[in-house]
């Protein structure tokens, strides 16, 4: 046997009722004790608080060596008058016991080391033998806890069968006890002792639980009769089984684009056939400790290894195990120059088992790969019609790979690539602007003025797109290309208002407005089809492709008129959904807004046609 | 300024989610209180001129709002489960009290 060794209970709470008339030295009940060696022997005590002595404390008597509790007097009705009783009928007495593998004269109960034993005092006399049910007779009317037993420990009695406060009830009848032997289980009755005992010791890897069936046959002159109850033994675990792994203890990690803090890599699992408790939490039964080897302070700084566990049950047999799992865990952003390979060493002990092979090495191979920052070699081309509004979305850009970076910080800026140019054509540049979101890697362009989009001489525009990376500044930048799509219009130049297309209940209204950021130079309009609150509702949006699509962009953002329906941060009134941030998620019928204020409701265009049972409600109504 | 008069009077009806016509599918119900009756009382010559100036058809098409019924306190927010297990939290939806505004 291994770990912690000493005498323990198997359960640790017992129930018994007592009655009045019930003579002194009758026994009441047996607790047990488990030992740990042939040699060991319990010496049973009840304790006492010193500071409040029940007034029940004397009348009875745990025998220091068999551990049968009994009474020291008769029981009396003024016995019951005595206590401060709630119930006229039935009165819980609590008492405390423990064990010791020695003699003590003064035993002193700590917290930790006691079992509780509770009686139901009635207040009347103990049902004769023709009152009382075979039932009664052979088992607790209502059980006490299931008994614990630890695995790897010595055999021997852990509960006593009889029910000792019947054993004179019915003084005519046999009791005798056994274990249905149709399930096999390392358990018995002893027949002299009436005791349940456990045969061999158990191995909570093999089975965690047995299941026993109890069969108790009361003999009369004429009548045979037997009882049976069930009962749950389980068996507590302890460490005695080492760490394994199963496959593989080498991690290849490969590290690029996800490159930021709190980010993880590779995944090593270590098994362990014993059980790892969370509860209570200072516990250390089977807890690992993990210590990284490796003494570069490089390393020390950037990387740690996360450990958890969880428990599954074997594949073969359901017995429950524990599953460790350990992760490479970046402690701070690497940067994107970074560019190194190196092996980490874990060392992982199973402090608890007592054996020589507690521990197991994890190896976690790791490249660093640098990132470059760079667009991708293709011509950006964009088109644009004069017509557009102003905050029209124009089309946007990315550095290569940018939609997998994390950790690593890109910022878009537009540069006039001819810095020669006259200051007529300067202005044309006004024209196109670049945003970004904080948490997004995408430069969005979009019209800024379109006073410039409508002047003849402003013909394509082309642009420097230049992207710098947070940490090292590193740059890099790509040409970009806006094809005007129709001719310079005079007309149109005139200074217009733009509204916002949010605002618009009808597809008819909504296609004829020059809307704040309309690509087209006007709203356009999405008709729902769904019943019922839809993701689809019907709304007029100055671009279909950005809004509603329940993402308030970068554009979006710099004005609210723009797309209220992704970007709103007011209640919405009617029926919807709101959405994960801001905006409408789901809308019932059309959604429209005024400045921020957003609703969304069905338009009844068709009355109801009114039928027969319509018709007797009005009749009854009126 | 608002009045409190007999005939604007808080009244109630015992009402589906589904009656609400919102859009929202449940089986849950409500209690809704509404405002209703009549503003007479609460008139001022404001009012009388406005009335006057109406009948003789001196406002061309204009016909500015008169004094009405209205709720001048919501109840509490309402909340439901859907028929899909969404929550969802109705505001402003009935009246706590009412007042000829």
């Amino acid at each position: 046997s291994r770990g912690a060794t000493g005498l323990y209970f198997p359960q640790n709470e017992y129930i018994e009722t007592v009655y009045v008339g019930q003579q002194a030295g009758t026994p009441i009940l047996q607790v047990h004790a488990m030992l740990d060696s042939d040699s060991e022997r319990p010496h049973f005590y009840l304790c006492w608080a010193v500071s409040h002595r029940h007034p029940y404390s004397s009348w009875f008597n745990l025998d220091i060596n068999t551990g049968i509790l009994s009474l020291n007097k008769t029981l009396e009705e003024s016995d019951f008058a005595l206590l401060n009783q709630k119930s006229p009928f039935v009165m819980k007495l609590s008492l405390k016991a423990m064990v010791l593998p020695y003699f003590t004269k003064k035993p002193q109960c700590n917290s930790r080391s006691f079992f509780r034993i509770t009686l139901d005092f009635v207040n009347a006399t103990m049902p004769q033998c023709a009152q009382t049910d075979m039932k009664e007779l052979c088992f607790p009317h209502r059980d006490t806890s299931n008994p614990h037993i630890m695995e790897n420990r010595f055999p021997g009695p852990l509960r006593q069968l009889r029910r000792l406060t019947r054993l004179n009830v019915c003084p005519n009848y046999t009791i005798s006890y056994n274990v249905d032997p149709d399930t096999p289980a390392p358990f018995a009755v002893n027949e002299n002792t009436t005791e349940l005992v456990v045969t061999a010791p158990l191995d909570r890897e093999e089975s965690e639980r047995y299941r026993l069936l109890l069969v108790c046959t009361v003999r009369t002159e004429t009548v045979i009769t037997k009882v049976e109850t069930s009962l749950d033994v389980f068996v507590n675990d302890e460490d005695d089984n080492a760490p394994y792994v199963n496959g593989t203890d080498t991690a290849d990690i490969i590290i690029s684009f996800n490159r930021t803090k709190g980010g993880s890599f590779g995944t090593l699992f270590i098994f362990d056939r014993d059980l790892t408790p969370i509860y209570p939490i200072d516990q250390s039964h089977n807890k690992y400790v993990g210590t990284l080897l490796n003494s570069d302070p490089w390393v020390k700084e950037t990387f740690a290894i996360k450990g958890t566990f969880s428990e599954k049950k074997a594949a073969y047999g359901g017995i429950r195990m524990t599953v460790h799992d350990y992760q490479l865990v970046l402690k701070r952003n690497l940067y994107v120059t970074e560019n190194r390979t190196l092996q980490l060493d874990y060392l992982v002990n199973d402090t608890t088992y007592p054996g020589l092979e507690g521990t197991v090495l994890l190896h976690f191979n790791v490249t660093i790969l640098p990132v470059h920052i760079r667009f991708p070699n293709i011509t950006h081309m964009f088109t644009l019609t004069r017509r557009a509004s102003v905050y029209a979305q124009v089309g946007r850009v990315c550095v290569e790979n940018c939609q997998q970076f994390d950790g690593i910080s890109v910022t878009y800026r537009l540069e006039v690539p001819d810095k020669n140019v006259s200051a007529d054509m300067q202005t044309c540049y006004s024209a196109i602007s670049i945003t970004q979101a904080p948490d997004e890697m995408w430069g969005l362009l979009y019209v800024n003025d379109t006073e410039a989009l409508h002047r003849p001489e402003c013909q394509d525009l082309q642009y420097l797109v230049v992207a710098q990376e947070e940490h090292t500044q590193l740059e890099a930048s790509t040409q970009i290309h806006i094809i005007l799509d129709s001719e310079a219009n005079k007309a149109s130049q005139e200074n217009q208002q733009f509204l916002s297309c949010a605002e618009n209940r009808r597809r008819g209204d909504c296609e004829s407005v020059r809307g704040l950021g309309a690509t087209t130079g006007r709203c356009q309009w999405r008709q729902g089809s769904e019943k019922g609150i839809s993701e689809n509702y019907s709304t007029c949006s100055p671009d279909l492709r950005t809004c509603p699509d329940s993402f308030c962009d970068a554009v979006e953002s710099k004005d609210t008129s723009i797309c209220p329906q992704d970007c709103t941060k007011e209640t919405v009134t009617g029926g919807h959904e709101r959405g994960l941030r801001n905006g409408i998620q789901a809308g019932y019928g059309t959604c429209y807004c005024y400045s921020e204020r957003c609703f969304c409701e069905k338009e009844d265009i068709e009355e109801p046609i009114c039928d027969d049972m319509c018709k007797t409600i009005i009749a009854t109504a009126l | 300024i608002m009045v409190q008069t007999r005939g604007c009077l808080l009244k109630e009806v015992h009402l589906n989610v589904t009656d609400l016509g919102l859009g929202y599918q449940t089986k849950e119900e409500l209690i809704f209180r509404y405002c209703s009756g009549p503003c007479v009382e609460a008139e001022t010559n404001y009012d009388k001129i406005l009335n006057n100036l109406t009948h003789n058809k001196k406002l061309d098409k204009d016909t500015p709002s008169r004094t009405c019924c209205r709720p001048i306190a919501f109840d509490d927010d309402l909340s439901f489960l859907d028929d899909n297990v969404v929550y969802h939290t109705l505001k402003k939806h009935s009246a706590r009290k009412c007042g000829c505004v």
